[in-house]
């Protein structure tokens, strides 16, 4: 029960120092010092507290839709594998409870964005709903590869790959590692897929969206999209810390491993710009290709034909 | 179950007695009737789902066909139950849908007749046990739903889509009769009873006649490729009878392919395999042109091949689950299958009516002409709202529940460590996956474009009121039987665990893992819910003071008006273009000239592939074939009468040799 009372408390207040980290490192890579670490927190906590203005044009969904979307994105983050290696609830076809009810915190942000009536942020809502038509068909072959691997129908059998797959074992989590790693940045919008601190609105994909949101909604949106990169991140932790350690151990490493990509989210962001906004897509398709690569890894373990 | 037959009658008789009435009661009155109609048919499906016996009665027509027997069994009190239930809400909504066209002047008589003709016809279906008496309401259902579909008969395109769809009707009862022809050579006999000891010993037959069977019912079901009259159809017809159509008739063509299962008992990995692939293909096919899709009936009617195409990936994984012979997997592929009929009816029904309810304030179909009307039509968005989310299969609503299922079920014969098998499953799992986020795409599109942001057009400006309410009951309805499902799944799976049992033996050892399943999703429901009520509760609390208002942010510009929204074209822009090759796109652009351009459009619409390369040649082909014979047809009575002369002698000539 405490160790679910401590998974509880990561889940919603690690992803601000996730965005700190980052932050500090971009500002370490460009030679400045940077704002705090918690520097995320205090603008949340700054946010809630502020007047917003609302447009007119707009509906009730768009006064509702952070709140379902933050429910829906906590709600998911129930059934990942957080810090102590086991999720809050374990269930099996906990993937679907997961993946769907993230759906329903998408489809709700992408009708709030539609709510406005504005040209931008219809235009980030239709490339937010296009990748995600790429991204999630591989998320799906992805795991369910694996939990066709190691028989086990829980995120739990992401750590079991090595012990079922043998030989291949080290080659799928290479591969899974990297298409978590393309999710994370599609679904947190970071570089190259989209450019968070960028000016100018045709290149946004979900900052666009969110463009005429303020006060507690602006933040209760930034709060899950963080929330989101933090659950990814936590799938490939899962993916490389080992099960036998303990509980203790295991905590420590999975903050590593969120520091580690943190740090690498920054490296990338200072080092490259974001892609045209064409070769995204390739770029996302690069995951669709991995998927398919673990697929044929797996099935391969089962014989021929 | 005379009383079932006294529910059917009261359906004839209520539209006999309707037609008496003044037109504005005419379908106060057939909603009554079809009320106690429904409790009567309910009556005996409900006590055979409770008891778990199946009832019968024997007609003795000596002589024409012999005996012939009705029997509802647990498959036929689930349809029983359907097909009356929903009915009934579409009846109902006719009322106020009706009432424009009283306005102009149109005869609806004949219309409410059929429209009970339809529901009865369609009860008989799912009840009758004989097969000249199945074909004989098959085809009673289809000719009725055909004069439904050309209600506006005074249009040309509306007549040409009844005829094609007719057309359809009859190359399906062509494939279900060979079925039945080849069954009774072998059984002797055309009673259902007897087909099922043919095709227990001979898997051979059993594939061939599974075969003609699929494309037969698939055609009505609107599977791919046999799904094109389906898109045509429902644009077509009146808003109740779409959602009639859509809702519950093409669901007997799936009565047809699971009632063909129960003769076959253990089907052969061959035809669970290609059930499974065919279903998959179809559901991709239908989300893919729904999203391309500007008329809101088309898009519906396109969602229906994509639902159409889930429970067949439920029933192809139960199909499996009983060659591979493990009964869980068996379990959970039947009973997501077929819960997902209950509930694509409901939610599909929803989606229907609130689109007869948008096109009867604003007379038009096409969405890049709607936008905004959530302000003046609060009610129906709401209901639209539920409906997507329901079809999306996102929770709390019912899709979820019936998805969740079936992928449980897939999940859980990954346990099968067979090459083949794992490719071919893993596929269909991420297919699924893509069916929902794609009909998401769809639904944000079709929601957002119709519901949100500023009207398009004039005609869209001047909505000032929200359908009148003997529309939004029944809608109401139905949105509340959504979240039900989706709050109580255990109930609901319970329900069809029921129909489950006919095709594969269930035990209390094998449904406890789902139960508990379904438990836990009741409680996350719930929690869900409750959650977030409190959290819009407590934010119109404390923001209450802190909300202005203000225009939206144009990024500098502001004299953004109503033309420069996000059209639905436009939304669904990157995802089609990233798709290509799978569409037939038809631009129709006039560019601005000159320095002062006047004249200026763009429309883009997509046209079926299948129509496109398929239907079309071969319609080609066939007229060419045709034309051939026209000598034959030369208009005096001489040629004709000795043309059955000549027929005559071949008759006897040939009877003369066979025998």
């Amino acid at each position: 029960m405490l160790i679910k009372i401590l998974n509880l408390i990561i889940l919603l207040f690690v992803p601000f120092i996730m965005i700190g980290i980052i932050k500090k490192t971009k500002a370490f890579w460009s030679g400045k010092k940077g704002s705090p670490i918690l520097q995320p927190l205090y603008d949340f906590i700054r946010l809630i507290k502020k007047d917003f203005v609302i447009s007119t044009t707009t509906s009730e969904v768009f006064q509702i839709a952070p709140i379902i979307n933050i429910v829906a994105v906590i709600f998911a983050g129930l059934f990942v594998p957080l810090a102590s290696g086991s999720a809050i609830i374990n269930i099996p076809a906990g993937l679907i409870v997961f993946a769907y009810t993230l759906g329903l915190g998408k489809f709700l942000s992408l009708i709030s964005a539609m709510d406005t009536g504005s040209s931008f942020e219809g235009m980030g809502a239709s490339r937010e709903a296009c990748f995600t038509t790429i991204v999630e068909p591989a998320f799906f072959i992805l795991i369910a590869s694996i939990m066709a691997l190691s028989g086990n129908y829980t995120f739990d059998s992401l750590s079991k790959i090595v012990s079922s797959a043998g030989s291949y074992g080290v080659l799928i989590i290479i591969f899974a590692i990297m298409i978590l790693f393309i999710m994370l940045l599609v679904e947190g919008s970071r570089v190259p897929v989209d450019d968070p601190t960028t000016h100018l609105e045709l290149t946004m994909i979900h900052e666009v969206m969110i463009l005429d949101n303020s006060g507690v909604d602006l933040a209760l949106f930034t709060w899950a999209n963080s929330i989101k990169m933090m659950l990814i991140s936590s799938l490939i932790a899962k993916l490389v810390i080992p099960e036998t350690l303990g509980c203790g151990v295991t905590i420590l490493c999975y903050l590593a491993v969120m520091f580690l990509i943190s740090i690498l989210i920054g490296t990338i962001e200072s080092s490259m710009a974001r892609l045209r906004m064409s070769h995204v897509l390739e770029f996302v398709f690069i995951m669709s290709s991995l998927a398919l690569v673990v697929l044929s890894l797996v099935v391969s373990t089962f014989g021929g034909v | 179950m005379s009383i079932f037959f006294i529910g059917i009658i009261i359906y004839f008789i209520g539209s006999m007695i309707a037609t008496f009435f003044s037109e504005k009661f005419k379908v106060a009155v057939l909603s009554l009737f079809s009320f106690v109609g429904a409790v009567f048919c309910l009556k005996p499906a409900i006590s055979v789902l409770c008891t778990g016996n199946t009832i019968s009665k024997v007609f003795d027509f000596n002589n024409i066909f012999g005996s012939v027997s009705f029997s509802i069994d647990a498959l036929s009190a689930f349809f029983i139950i359907v097909i009356t239930v929903m009915s009934l809400a579409s009846v109902i909504f006719s009322k106020g849908y009706l009432a424009e066209y009283l306005k102009l002047g149109k005869n609806i008589n004949f219309h409410l007749i059929f429209l009970s003709m339809l529901i009865a016809s369609m009860l008989l279906v799912v009840t009758c046990q004989n097969a000249f008496a199945f074909l004989i309401c098959w085809e009673i259902m289809s000719l009725s739903s055909f004069f439904l579909v050309i209600f506006e008969n005074e249009k040309k395109e509306v007549l040409k889509v009844g005829i094609k769809y007719l057309v359809f009707m009859h190359v399906s009862v062509l494939f279900i009769m060979m079925t039945f022809a080849l069954m009774s050579i072998h059984s002797g006999s055309f009673d259902f009873n007897s087909f099922k000891n043919v095709l227990q010993n001979n898997s051979h037959l059993a594939n061939i006649v599974f075969c003609l069977a699929f494309i037969g019912f698939g055609t009505k079901a609107g599977f791919v490729p046999f799904h094109n009259w389906l898109p045509d159809a429902h644009p077509a017809a009146p808003s109740h009878v779409s959602a009639i159509m859509s809702g519950v008739m093409i669901k007997t063509g799936i009565y047809g392919i699971l009632r063909t299962l129960t003769w076959i008992v253990t089907p052969s990995l061959l035809i669970s395999y290609a059930v499974l692939i065919i279903s998959v293909i179809s559901g991709l096919y239908g989300v893919l042109y729904a999203i391309s899709q500007h008329d809101l009936k088309r898009l519906l009617a396109y969602h229906s091949i994509e639902n159409i195409g889930i429970i067949g990936i439920g029933i192809g994984v139960g199909m499996l689950g009983l060659a591979y012979n493990i009964p869980v997997i068996a379990v959970l592929g039947f009973a997501g299958g077929i819960l997902h009929i209950l509930n694509h009816s409901i939610f599909k029904e929803l989606l229907f009516l609130s689109a007869g309810s948008v096109y009867v304030k604003t007379h038009t179909r096409n969405v890049e002409e709607l936008g905004g009307l959530i302000k003046s039509m609060p009610k129906t968005a709401l209901l639209f709202l539920i409906g997507s989310i329901a079809i999306c299969g996102l929770p709390p609503f019912n899709g979820f529940v019936s998805e969740i299922l079936i992928y449980f079920g897939m999940f859980k014969s990954l346990s099968i460590h067979h090459f083949v098998f794992i490719t071919i499953m893993l596929f269909a799992i991420a297919g699924l996956a893509l069916i929902g986020t794609m009909a998401i795409l769809c639904f944000t599109k079709a929601f957002s474009v119709i519901f949100l942001g500023m009207p398009r057009s004039e005609s869209t400006q001047k909505v000032n009121s929200d359908s009148e309410n003997s529309m939004i009951l029944p809608m109401s309805f139905l949105a509340v039987l959504t979240l039900v499902i989706g709050i109580f799944p255990q109930y609901a799976f319970s329900f069809v665990i029921k129909t489950v049992n006919v095709f594969t033996e269930v035990n209390p050892k094998i449904y406890s893992e789902p139960i508990e399943l379904m438990q836990f999703i009741s409680l996350y429901a719930l929690a869900f819910i409750l959650i977030v009520l409190a959290l819009v509760l407590l934010k119109k609390i404390v923001c209450k003071k802190k909300i202005a208002f203000f225009e939206t942010w144009g990024c500098g510009y502001n004299r953004a008006n109503n033309k420069m929204q996000y059209t639905a074209s436009s939304y669904a822009s990157p995802f089609l273009s990233m798709l290509k090759p799978l569409f037939k796109k038809v631009f129709d652009i006039e560019k601005p000239k000159k320095l002062f351009p006047k004249n200026a459009h763009f429309s883009l619409h997509v046209d079926d592939i299948e129509e496109e390369y398929l239907i079309k040649p071969l319609v080609k082909y066939d007229e060419w074939f045709l034309s051939k014979f026209e000598s034959i047809q030369s208009g005096n009575i001489q040629s004709y009468i000795k043309y059955g002369l000549g027929f005559l002698v071949i008759a006897i000539i040939g009877s003369l040799l066979i025998g």
